[in-house]
């Protein structure tokens, strides 16, 4: 159970979570519960929500600064949302950069299908690491900078998520 | 034939549809924020006005001519707003030979100002609202007028437009204190600082006529539009027909819009405005002398293509048409959708727009240079859609318009989607009564459906939170917020960007 504060024009809601699969979600308000669905991934998610009384959709952007801004009905919500209590966020970083503290990742969620370097290998930026297939394109992942190969997080098979760490390089 | 489009958005797309099924090849102008726009993508060719403002684009009559000029154009249309109604324009497409899509520039001389054509509409008996005869000369003519006329009485600037430069004043001392800022402004806003007083009518409905004119005397209409949803003297809602009017009514206005146009040997699709009070007693409000933003629902009730009239007119000087081949079938409704946040006044917010996704469906017709990802510029009218629903009777194009805004999503801005969703629940509209200055009492209950989301909102919040990472928005995003309040600031001046009604 997470649970989070939301602050709209100036009121605080605070609402908890139970996650019930990868984008489905039980939320409960002043007591009353509700079910979310995340229909699509992008900048913009779409929520399907269902509640006792309604059934509605709705779309959502996660920005820094815990700022969400939700949309219900072409009606924008400006949010500023806090978790409370620990295990607040969910396991996917924080911060969307691929390549953080030498670590490369998922650009997109997909398969590796070949990996073309070997730990403790010299490599100069740009160079191929190893291909992920997403979206049935073979993606080449490349050496953000100058380095050596400091380990290897995935083996040639393996189904990364968007965000997934790859490779360190040091 | 080959037409140089003078305008920008959704009416210049509205305009290549009607050219690329005639076969008319087009030339689309465009300013550098309009570089990436809907348009560009299916005009012809594109000529580019190099800068960003309007004066230094759209409004920028030399550069416009020489572009058509150059692109080897017959033919300018302007659209609306902008140039559309600019008697020195027309007279540069002449001089350059080049025909323009609109009334002569003697036309437009003649019906000009507000004055002027409420002049012309007076000689021709055609009723117009009490006021001053001329432009005022002084307080004290403004004074003695009022209360000849009876208070409350509107100031407004004879140039003036778009529901801009007029004050009411309820009293003699509203008079005198509002003549000289009216004045100002008005010098400020429209380069000119007349002004004049009429009676200010409490309750009107606003009613207009469209016709289409061949500058030899022959008028016809095409029916009339209720446009009394308005905010600030800005129409938000149209439809067509018009609940308040019988027969008898339609054809006392018919006739005295078309005498109107007849007497200032008027050509092209022009519109002509109308106060209608709860007696039925009406008064000549304005003559538009262009293709206006709501003519669609017109279209819909007469299976018409207005830009393609216009054309013929332009291009062969006669009207094909005749009065008894016009049937006015169903009811049609459009409900302007802004990049405004109604909320706050009607601020216009530009930036990006991250989702779009147009209804559709049996009788739904959208017109929109809209699509996910696009950005709307505040350098321009912040009219961002027009949907438009068609029904056999009232009730179906309503309950039509009612599906289509549910499927409506315009994700990223504030828009006015919310506000036509909840007017067509609203049991007043619903039975046709109202009149200009029912939004006003509306609003606030805007407010309360929407604080009904909250709790729901927060739900949504917290799932978002919960399931994804930050995105961090590109720079143009960013900024839309201080863009937005940049531009609050400047309409509280009174210079924003011009906008059409």
């Amino acid at each position: 159970m997470r649970v989070f504060r939301v602050q709209i024009n100036g009121t605080i809601h605070v609402v908890s979570l139970e996650q019930k699969g990868k984008n489905q979600f039980r939320a409960t308000l002043n007591g009353v519960p509700f079910e979310a669905e995340a229909a699509s991934n992008g900048n913009i998610t779409t929520w399907l929500v269902r509640s006792e009384s309604e059934s509605t959709h709705a779309h959502a952007r996660n920005l820094p600064n815990d700022r969400v801004d939700v949309w219900i009905a072409c009606i924008p919500f400006a949010t500023i949302v806090q978790a409370i209590g620990l295990g607040g966020y969910a396991a996917a970083p924080e911060v969307r950069r691929h390549t953080s503290g030498g670590q490369v990742r998922a650009l997109m969620p997909g398969r590796i299908t070949s990996i073309l370097v070997k730990e403790g290998e010299s490599v100069s930026e740009g160079a191929a690491l190893l291909i992920l297939e997403a979206m049935k394109m073979q993606n080449e992942i490349a050496a953000p900078t100058n380095g050596k190969v400091k380990a290897i997080f995935v083996r040639e098979g393996d189904v990364v998520k968007k965000d997934s760490p790859l490779v360190a390089i040091e | 034939m080959k037409l140089f489009i003078a305008n920008r958005g959704e009416i210049a797309l509205r305009i290549i549809r009607t050219c690329h099924r005639l076969g008319v090849r087009t030339v689309l102008a465009f300013s550098e924020p309009d570089r990436e726009s809907l348009p560009m993508r299916y005009a012809n060719e594109r000529y580019p006005l190099d800068g960003s403002t309007p004066s230094e684009t759209y409004l920028n009559i030399e550069k416009l001519v020489k572009g058509a000029r150059e692109t080897d154009c017959d033919a300018v249309h302007p659209g609306y707003g902008f140039l559309s109604e600019d008697p020195s324009f027309v007279e540069a497409c002449y001089e350059n030979g080049l025909i323009f899509i609109g009334p002569s520039s003697r036309t437009l001389a003649k019906l000009g100002n507000k004055l002027q054509a409420r002049k012309t509409m007076s000689e021709n008996g055609i009723p117009v609202i009490p006021g001053s005869e001329g432009a005022l000369r002084d307080e004290e003519e403004a004074v003695s007028v009022s209360e000849k006329t009876g208070y409350p009485v509107i100031i407004k600037a004879v140039y003036g437009g778009g529901g801009r430069g007029m004050r009411i004043a309820r009293d003699k001392d509203d008079v005198r204190k509002f003549f000289r800022v009216t004045l100002l402004e008005a010098q400020a806003a429209f380069g000119r600082g007349e002004i004049y007083v009429e009676r200010r009518l409490t309750k009107p409905r606003h009613i207009e006529i469209q016709a289409l004119a061949d500058g030899h005397g022959k008028v016809i209409s095409l029916g009339e539009r209720e446009c009394s949803i308005q905010r600030r003297h800005q129409k938000l809602l149209e439809e067509a027909p018009s609940v308040a009017l019988g027969q008898k009514l339609r054809d006392e206005l018919t006739d005295a819009a078309l005498r109107g146009l007849s007497a200032a040997a008027y050509k092209n699709a022009g519109t002509v405005e109308f106060l209608v009070e709860e007696d039925g007693a009406f008064y000549f409000l304005e003559i538009n002398k262009r293709l206006q933003v709501e003519h669609l629902v017109t279209e819909l009730t007469t299976r018409l293509d207005i830009v393609e009239e216009q054309l013929n007119v332009a291009a062969n000087d006669t009207l094909s048409l005749s009065q008894n081949e016009i049937k006015v079938a169903g009811w049609a409704i459009n409900c302007r959708i802004n990049a405004e946040d109604p909320r706050q006044g009607f601020i216009p917010i530009p930036g990006l727009v991250a989702r779009y996704h147009a209804p559709s469906g049996p009788g739904v017709r959208v017109d929109s240079a809209l699509f996910s990802g696009c950005s709307i510029s505040e350098y321009y009218d912040s009219l961002i859609a027009k949907l438009a629903t068609w029904g056999t009777d009232r009730t179906q194009a309503i309950e039509r318009m009612k599906v289509a805004l549910e499927e409506t999503e315009i994700i990223g801005l504030p828009t006015t989607v919310p506000l036509h969703r909840e007017l067509m629940q609203d049991e007043d509209f619903v039975r046709g009564q109202f009149d200009t200055t029912f939004l006003d009492d509306f609003l606030p209950r805007l407010d309360s459906t929407i604080a009904g989301y909250e709790r729901l909102a927060a739900v949504i919040a917290a799932v978002e939170k919960a399931r994804s990472p930050p995105t961090w928005l590109d720079k143009a995003e960013g900024q839309s917020r201080w863009r937005a309040a940049a531009r609050a600031q400047q309409m509280d001046r009174g210079n924003g960007p011009g906008r059409q009604s």
